[in-house]
């Protein structure tokens, strides 16, 4: 038991020897591409991968705060709290300017999450909680309770409907997301200390390492992250809305658990993260393709979701996917 | 182990000699072994003390009595029939009532409510209403313990000794066969302790059997009978009386008589190195000079509670004190602060390697290498092969088995994970102190040498090394003097080849005349 789940062996060396939700996001795509009408189709992997682009870019900055061991709640908020603010701010500033500040209210949400966090040692929960609200309510707030529609404009949809080299503004973001996220966790000085303070945080400040300063890191960057999505999502709503994205939050948690990434902190790949994010992007999209009822089709999206998460944690099949170095962790004990 | 045998005769029931008879217990958690072949047999209306040092495995065994946990081997018999609790509600119902250093009372409850707490605990699901035991039954119990309180005050409003008495009053109520006392005076003051001890006597009066673990001696031989003590999990002293044994014999059979070669080679020590002036743990501590030259092994050795661990992780920054100045070589070192520490050349090796040193799911290369990160990143960019270069020297230096830096290091043994919190330390750049805090707890025979080596050899470098320690043989044996700690402050230094005895009398805080 705590061979398979305690002390399985997760690395993150920079090597990509692919995580167990890799299979899940395989058996997925096999199924429907074969049961899904369309889904294989160029154009609609095409529209799934920009649909799922701003949960993937968010879910990076997620990725960081639970191997921190936190939680972050507050996207969602700031995302429509960001899309507020960029409408807003778009008749004085321009179109550059208005994204500009959306994404700077993003940041700041981050920064008192990571102050509030790391330096007054409060629950991540909590205090991402409270400011979900704090964000939704500024939103609120500015926008006077209603959407306000952005005057249309090429530049404005660009980053949700431009094309770079023919492959989809959002698209490339991720996947830029996902590098840095990959180049973060695996070669970094900042990385490598995200993962000893969200292993043991009295071992990492016992080992000289100033964990404040590493929890502030990883929170702003997570609002980084989530800053982007921001825009992306802001541009492809052409409006500022209070209520943007409330499942934002809830979806990359989910994500990062599909992945394989256990909240307990100090683990986590951004492949793993990458798989995750996949098997909901393909879950929406089909579920979409199907024209299922709004009610099926998240009853669906939950069964597949807390279906990986078991699959994954379950010994028996373990041993089934190529987890070779759990059982050799078995052997050398005995 | 001669006895002087009393055959009571129980209910004519020759059986029943033992109140409580457990042999043979053996408890594993994971790779640790908490209990190899503990027993303790109690006789009714006795003081049975469990003595032991931390880690020895009284509380697991207590726990295993009380039905807390459950052995992995062994037989328990309460009044001579072969038992095994499921759990502790179990264990109350067949009399053995547990008594906890942390109260078990609910505060904002009144005192009739918390008397009534184990029969409303018995009670099944919603059926029955709150099950209240009758006032006069609860008067009645509270008088055995001479507590002549307010039925209807709550529970917070006493005193520390008379809610202890309330919750002995309650064990009472349950047909009490064997009272377990888990460090019941930490708390109390001296009159409440005289308080419950004249309870604790009537009550073996009338043939009640009591389990008194505590780590004061004094309260030990004014109140037990006979005495069992632990030591790595198995009972070296067992159910002898407590009349036939010496003070010194029990302190000698809590912390062990493994001889070890005494006569490993130490360096010769230089100029000093870290100076601590004034240190005070506490604003009521007395204030320690310390200072510890280049090359030397000093050991700091105390009894449990004494303070000499927390002294020794002060030395390192690793916790804040209340007074006092850190430094190395000259330049000053704000205490309590582990980053500055580190970049000053302090390593520190904690005492609770889990709570305080690993990086369970960590690499076993990466737990190694977690003080010296900015050695081996350039620009915010871990180097390609620098983590490996830096530390695998040390890793196949001190022996790590098995052989495999990727290793998570919650997969290794208590042993190889000392050794790679040692290697963190030993890799740190210009190191000049290195504080270590029970280097070989709960660590085999092989490793523990191992361990013992590399700190002399670090030593031999010019290290100067802090070795604070329980185990007194480790302590004679490394250190070039021995810095006695009680009370949370320095009581005299001891040279090397002091005898043990000599050191165990200075611990127990007698002075040779």
């Amino acid at each position: 038991m705590m061979a398979l789940t305690g002390a399985r062996p997760r690395r993150f060396s920079g090597r990509l020897n692919p995580p167990a939700a890799a299979w899940v996001v395989l058996l997925l795509f096999c199924v429907f591409a074969l049961a899904v009408p369309r889904f294989a189709s160029a154009g609609n992997l095409e529209n799934l991968l920009r649909v799922g682009s701003i949960l993937g870019i968010a879910a990076c900055g997620q990725t960081i705060v639970l191997i921190l061991g936190g939680i972050e709640f507050s996207f969602g908020a700031s995302a429509a709290l960001a899309s507020v603010v960029t409408v807003l701010a778009l008749p004085s500033a321009g179109v550059a300017g208005g994204f500009a500040a959306g994404a700077a209210s993003v940041l700041l949400v981050g920064l008192v999450n990571g102050t509030l966090v790391a330096r007054f040692s409060l629950p991540p929960f909590l205090v991402t909680l409270g400011m979900l609200m704090v964000a939704g309510g500024g939103a609120a707030v500015l926008a006077g309770g209603l959407p306000i529609d952005a005057p249309p404009s090429d530049a404005f949809s660009w980053p949700a409907r431009g094309r770079v080299a023919g492959i989809p503004v959002p698209i490339l973001a991720a996947a830029a997301s996902f590098a840095l996220l990959h180049l973060l966790l695996a070669h970094t000085r900042a990385g490598r200390l995200w993962y000893l303070v969200g292993a043991n945080g009295t071992a990492a400040r016992l080992s000289g390492i100033t964990v404040w300063r590493s929890v502030l890191a990883g929170y702003l960057l997570a609002g980084a992250f989530c800053a982007l999505a921001a825009v992306i999502l802001t541009s492809r709503v052409a409006s500022g809305q209070p209520g943007l994205a409330p499942n934002l939050p809830f979806e990359t948690i989910a994500a990062c658990a599909v992945g394989g990434i256990p909240l307990a902190g100090g683990q986590g790949r951004a492949v793993q993260t990458l798989c995750g994010v996949l098997v909901i992007a393909m879950l929406n999209n089909a579920v979409v393709l199907l024209n299922l009822p709004v009610a099926y089709q998240q009853l669906m999206i939950a069964a597949v979701i807390l279906g990986a998460v078991i699959l994954q944690r379950a010994p028996l099949l373990l041993l089934l996917l190529p987890v070779r170095p759990a059982r050799q962790l078995e052997e050398d004990r005995s | 182990m001669t006895r002087t045998a009393t055959i009571r005769q129980t209910r004519g029931d020759p059986c029943k000699d033992w109140t409580l008879e457990v042999s043979g217990i053996a408890k594993n958690y994971g790779a640790t072994c908490a209990l190899r072949n503990a027993s303790l047999r109690l006789r009714p209306g006795k003081v049975h003390a469990l003595l032991g040092e931390n880690g020895a495995g009284k509380s697991t065994l207590v726990k295993i009595v009380v039905g807390a946990i459950q052995p992995d081997r062994g037989r328990i018999a309460l009044n001579g029939v072969p038992t095994r609790f499921a759990g502790v509600r179990q264990a109350i119902a067949a009399g053995v009532i547990p008594i906890y250093q942390h109260l078990s009372l609910f505060p904002h409850l009144s005192v009739l409510e918390n008397l009534s707490a184990f029969a409303i605990a018995g009670a099944a699901g919603l059926r029955a209403g709150p099950s209240l035991v009758p006032r006069a039954t609860a008067r009645a119990w509270l008088d055995a313990v001479g507590l002549g309180c307010d039925l209807d005050l709550p529970v917070e409003r006493l005193s520390v000794g008379e809610r202890q008495l309330v919750e002995i009053a309650r064990g009472l109520g349950q047909r009490c066969t064997l009272l377990v006392l888990d460090e019941p005076t930490a708390a109390l003051t001296h009159d409440e302790t005289d308080r419950l001890f004249g309870v604790v006597r009537r009550l073996c009066a009338e043939g009640t059997a009591v389990l008194f673990i505590s780590h004061k001696f004094d309260e030990i031989e004014a109140l037990a009978d006979d005495v069992t003590v632990l030591r790595d999990g198995v009972a070296v002293i067992d159910a002898e009386p407590l009349a036939s044994l010496s003070r010194a014999e029990l302190v000698r059979a809590m912390l062990g008589d493994m001889v070890e070669s005494g006569d490993r080679a130490l360096p010769q020590p230089g100029g000093p190195v870290l100076t601590a002036t004034g240190l005070r743990l506490g604003p009521a501590d007395t204030a320690a000079d310390i200072t510890v030259r280049a090359g030397e092994i000093v050991g700091l050795a105390g009894l449990v509670g004494s303070g000499a661990l927390e002294l020794a992780a002060a030395l390192a920054g690793a916790r804040p004190v209340a007074a006092g100045t850190l430094a190395v070589r000259g330049e000053a070192l704000p205490p309590g602060d582990r980053a500055r520490a580190v970049a000053a050349g302090v390593g520190y090796v904690p005492a609770d390697r889990h709570a305080e040193g690993l990086f369970g799911p960590l690499a076993a290369l990466q737990n190694a290498s977690s003080s010296t990160v900015a050695l081996f990143s350039r620009g915010g960019l871990l180097r390609p092969g620098g983590e490996a270069a830096a530390l695998m020297p040390w890793l196949r230096r001190l022996n790590l088995h098995p052989f495999q830096p990727e290793r998570p290091a919650a997969g290794f043994s208590g042993g190889n994970q000392q050794k790679l919190l040692l290697s963190r330390n030993l890799a740190v750049p210009d190191l000049r102190v290195l504080v270590v805090l029970e280097p070989t707890r709960g660590v085999d025979i092989a490793a523990r040498e191992t361990i013992h080596d590399a700190l002399v050899e670090a030593a031999g470098r010019g290290v100067s090394v802090i070795v604070a320690s329980s185990d007194l043989d480790e302590v004679m044996a490394l250190s070039h003097r021995i810095l006695v700690v009680r009370h949370g402050s320095l009581d005299g230094e001891l040279p090397r080849g002091t005898g043990r005895a000599a050191l165990m009398d200075r611990l127990a805080g007698r002075r040779a005349a």
